[in-house]
């Protein structure tokens, strides 16, 4: 019987935050983008959680600090969602490889 | 150094300070300030002249002056050394430099005061700014140098300020320069008198070379001395090889003398140096007045009597020939002028030819007594015109005037009294007179005993001491002097001095041309007088306007007054007091020169008219008949004038075209350096620029080329270029990952994490990475 350990947890962190930076990478669109920042934010709660389950002392400082992601989380969709609907307004997509007015 | 010789330096020093102070401050003066300036400053000179001329008198006197004349000689200041030859720098103190600088400094105050009232009327601006300043400033400098030339001891001092004469007459005749008559007709008289100094110049070089001084008196010294004791120029071996012909020594001599007359030729304007004086006029009228009739004209009658002990008989009669050439020909040009300064001026031409000719002739006392009273009445007679011109509003054709004598009977008058005096007024054997009358007539007298006209009985019943007895006549004293001078033991002199019998008809010509010329004075004065001031106003416009002012008539009667009482009883006995100089020069034929008879030391009236009836009649009346023959054809206008003057067409034209001098100068002179200009043109636009430009320029486009392509481009702006293409691609290369695309960042952050960590792992450079990582696993 396997028994899930700390590694599990981190091996699946990893997994998600590996395809949370391949969707912000490969993503063109925007909102994509956001959802693959979504996914590493959470592949870091999992973390969190991960390890203050398995530290010493147990307690519920890493779940605390989760649920504050969380938050800021939710702060940071609605913030991205505005900056996509300035970039929208100004060249009429949300495609980011377009937005490189910035380039060197 | 005595006190005269003190008094004539201050003189010649304070119109400097005053040319000094009106070129540096002249703007800040001001208009009527700077002209009152000059004035005061030539009136002290004017000062400083009547005392030394009071001082001398009684040195003359008391038979002092000879004494501190060679005092003065002898104090001269060492300045400079040309070679061996010392050049010294002193005062020439003898009665002629005192009665000169007399006469220049009396006049000029006069002329200065003129010329306030006379710029008063005239517009002195150009481009907005004043000149009127610069009018005084001049004349200030003018003074100066003339004043300088009269005392210079040196004939390089007295070249020095015959330039700066020259330099200001340039100034001054070109002082309207905004018009071009008159900046032409002042380059007309600078390059003209060039032409007489390139010879005066030769003339000098020659006294340096032959005679090894500039001293005047040095000079004069060696020459005798060298005539005296055959060596030098007067050695009988010696010759010169000029371009292939053998100049003889005592023709060198000759040449040397006509050398130096040569800047008296273009100075004094004589044939056939005249063409610049008419012109000249252009000039502001104070300045034909002080420059070009009294003054400045003066100085190369001054030079030649000066040089005087240096010319040979030949060169002597050369000088009488050209004075003569110049006294005829400029006379009859004034019979058919109608302007009235051109008319004075052709007038100061014939005069100056009288004062040239009389010293040609011998008659060096004469001369300079001419010298004397035309200064003042020719000084007078241009202020007067230029009065005349003033009043009737810059009017200087006298065929437009007449009648001027009710509205300006100032002018008038003092105009008629110099009409009078160079006319030669006077009555015979009465001793009454004006200057003209003495000087002139005494040329005269001179020239027609030269000339032997009196006959060999005159000479031969004279003895040696006829002319001590009381009543000699001039006459008698000159052909005395001339017995004198045949009669005496130097007779070296005979084997060169020019024998006169070998030049009869010469001289016999000469005296007839000048004693025609005498008549023809009279008449164009007269008709000068007659047409401007006299008989019914031709141009009613012209008369309605014309006034006169005190400024400008003060002047006038001061200088009218000078021409009266003149002249006569002061001039003359101090000119022959400076003459005796003269007897020691071996070779001059000086008629008037021996000055030991006690009429000529003690200035007793001398009657020039007292012998020989037909010329004492002839030329003693010449006067009253031509101005009878003048106002009888102008009385009622220029009617019968321009009737005669058709009748006698061709001769007419001749004179109104100046015997086309102008044309022929201009055909010569203008256009034939004109045609070498333009074949220097020629020359140097297809020999010298095509040499140059195969040569020359090409060789510098190739070497231009090599260094612009090769030096330049390569490796100048390689390296520059290089630099900048450098620091380019460095920034592109930092600037290649700046894409801004968030993909791309994201990569390189998530990437270069990764290679952190991966790092960590493997370098483990936290000591306790690898335990924790382990002990998370366990």
């Amino acid at each position: 019987m396997l028994t899930i350990g700390l590694m599990h947890y981190l091996v699946l962190s990893a997994a998600i935050f590996c395809c949370g930076i391949f969707v912000m990478i490969t993503k063109r669109n925007a909102i994509g983008i956001l959802i693959g920042v979504e996914l590493v934010l959470n592949s870091v709660n999992v973390n969190f959680i991960a390890f203050d389950r398995y530290s010493q002392q147990p307690g519920f400082d890493g779940q605390i600090t989760a649920l504050f992601v969380i938050v800021l989380a939710a702060a940071e969709a609605a913030v991205a969602v505005a900056i996509c609907m300035n970039l929208y307004k100004n060249i009429n997509t949300i495609d980011v490889d377009r937005g490189d007015a910035l380039h060197g | 150094m005595s006190n005269y010789e003190t008094y004539l330096l201050a003189g010649v020093a304070v119109p400097f300070v005053s040319f000094f102070i009106l070129m540096l401050f002249g703007p800040r003066i001001g208009k009527p300030l700077s002209g009152w300036l000059a004035v005061a400053a030539m009136a002290t000179c004017c000062v400083l002249g009547t005392l030394t001329l009071v001082g001398w008198l009684g040195e003359v006197d008391s038979g002092t002056a000879a004494e501190l004349t060679a005092a003065a000689g002898e104090s001269q200041f060492h300045w400079a050394d040309i070679g061996s030859v010392p050049i010294k720098v002193g005062v020439n103190l003898d009665s002629l430099t005192v009665i000169m600088f007399f006469m220049v400094t009396f006049i000029a105050t006069w002329i200065f005061v003129f010329s306030i009232g006379y710029m008063a009327g005239h517009s002195d601006e150009v481009d907005g700014k004043s000149k009127y300043h610069r009018f005084f400033c001049y004349l200030s400098l003018f003074g100066f140098s003339m004043l300088g030339l009269v005392i210079s001891s040196n004939l390089l001092f007295l070249f020095i300020f015959w330039e700066l004469v020259g330099l200001c007459s340039y100034l001054l005749i070109g002082f309207y320069f905004d018009k071009k008559f008159a900046s032409n007709a002042a380059m007309k008289a600078f390059i003209t008198n060039r032409v007489g100094d390139f010879g005066f110049i030769f003339g000098l070089m020659m006294v340096y070379f032959f005679l090894g001084t500039l001293d005047l008196d040095g000079a004069a010294a060696a020459f005798a001395d060298q005539y005296a004791s055959g060596t030098g120029l007067f050695d009988p071996s010696f010759t010169i090889n000029v371009l292939g012909w053998h100049v003889s020594g005592p023709m060198m001599a000759t040449l040397m003398g006509i050398g130096l007359f040569c800047g008296a030729m273009g100075k004094s304007a004589q044939f056939p140096l005249q063409v610049w004086l008419p012109d000249a006029m252009a000039g502001p009228t104070p300045v034909s007045a002080l420059i070009h009739a009294a003054t400045m004209v003066a100085a190369g009658v001054y030079l030649v009597a000066r040089v005087y002990r240096l010319l040979t008989p030949d060169a002597q009669l050369f000088i009488a020939g050209v004075g003569c050439i110049t006294l005829t020909a400029m006379a009859l040009i004034a019979i058919v002028q109608t302007d009235i300064k051109k008319c004075l001026a052709y007038s100061t031409l014939s005069q100056l030819g009288y004062m040239i000719f009389g010293l040609g002739m011998g008659a060096w006392i004469a001369a300079l007594f001419h010298l004397m009273t035309h200064a003042f009445f020719k000084a007078m007679m241009f202020l007067g015109s230029g009065q005349v011109i003033e009043g009737c509003h810059h009017e200087q054709d006298m065929r437009k005037m007449g009648g001027l004598i009710r509205k300006m009977p100032v002018t008038g008058v003092t105009f008629l009294i110099g009409v009078l005096a160079i006319a030669g007024f006077g009555i015979p054997s009465m001793n009454l007179g004006l200057g003209g009358y003495f000087s002139k007539d005494e040329i005269l007298a001179v020239a027609w005993d030269r000339a032997g006209i009196g006959g060999e009985g005159h000479h031969s019943d004279q003895d040696g001491h006829h002319a001590a007895a009381s009543g000699a006549t001039a006459f008698d004293l000159v052909s005395d002097s001339h017995e004198a001078h045949n009669g005496d033991d130097r007779v070296a002199g005979h084997a060169l001095a020019t024998d006169d019998a070998d030049h009869a008809g010469v001289l016999k010509l000469m005296f007839w041309c000048a004693l025609i010329t005498a008549y023809v004075t009279p008449f164009y004065m007269m008709r000068c007088w007659w047409l401007t001031f006299m008989g019914k106003p031709r141009d009613q416009q012209v008369h309605d306007h014309a006034h006169e002012s005190p400024m400008m008539y003060v002047p006038l009667v001061v200088l009218a007054i000078f021409t009266v009482v003149s002249s006569y009883a002061l001039f003359r006995p101090l000119i022959a007091d400076a003459a005796p100089a003269l007897t020691d020069a071996v070779l001059v034929t000086a008629y008037d020169g021996h000055a030991d008879d006690a009429n000529h030391a003690k200035g007793a009236l001398i009657n020039l008219h007292g012998a020989h009836d037909w010329l004492f009649w002839g030329v003693g009346w010449s006067w009253a008949i031509m101005f009878l023959v003048a106002i009888v054809i102008y009385r009622n206008g220029v009617g019968l004038g321009s009737k005669l003057k058709s009748a006698f067409s061709p001769i007419a034209t001749l004179l109104e075209k100046k015997y086309y001098f102008d044309e022929i100068y201009d055909f010569m002179f203008v256009r034939g350096c004109r045609l070498l200009a333009s074949i220097s043109a020629f020359w140097d636009t297809y020999v010298v620029d095509g040499i140059i430009a195969s040569l020359t320029s090409k060789a510098t486009e190739r070497f231009s080329a090599f260094a612009g392509r090769g030096v330049d481009a390569n490796i100048v702006d390689g390296v520059f270029n290089g630099m900048a293409v450098t620091a380019f691609d460095l920034s592109n290369l930092f600037r290649s990952p700046h894409t801004g695309r968030i993909r791309n960042y994201v990569l390189f952050t998530a990437g270069a994490a990764a290679v952190a960590i991966l790092l960590l792992l493997f370098f483990d450079p936290v000591p306790d990475a690898q335990a924790i990582l382990t002990s998370a696993g366990g």
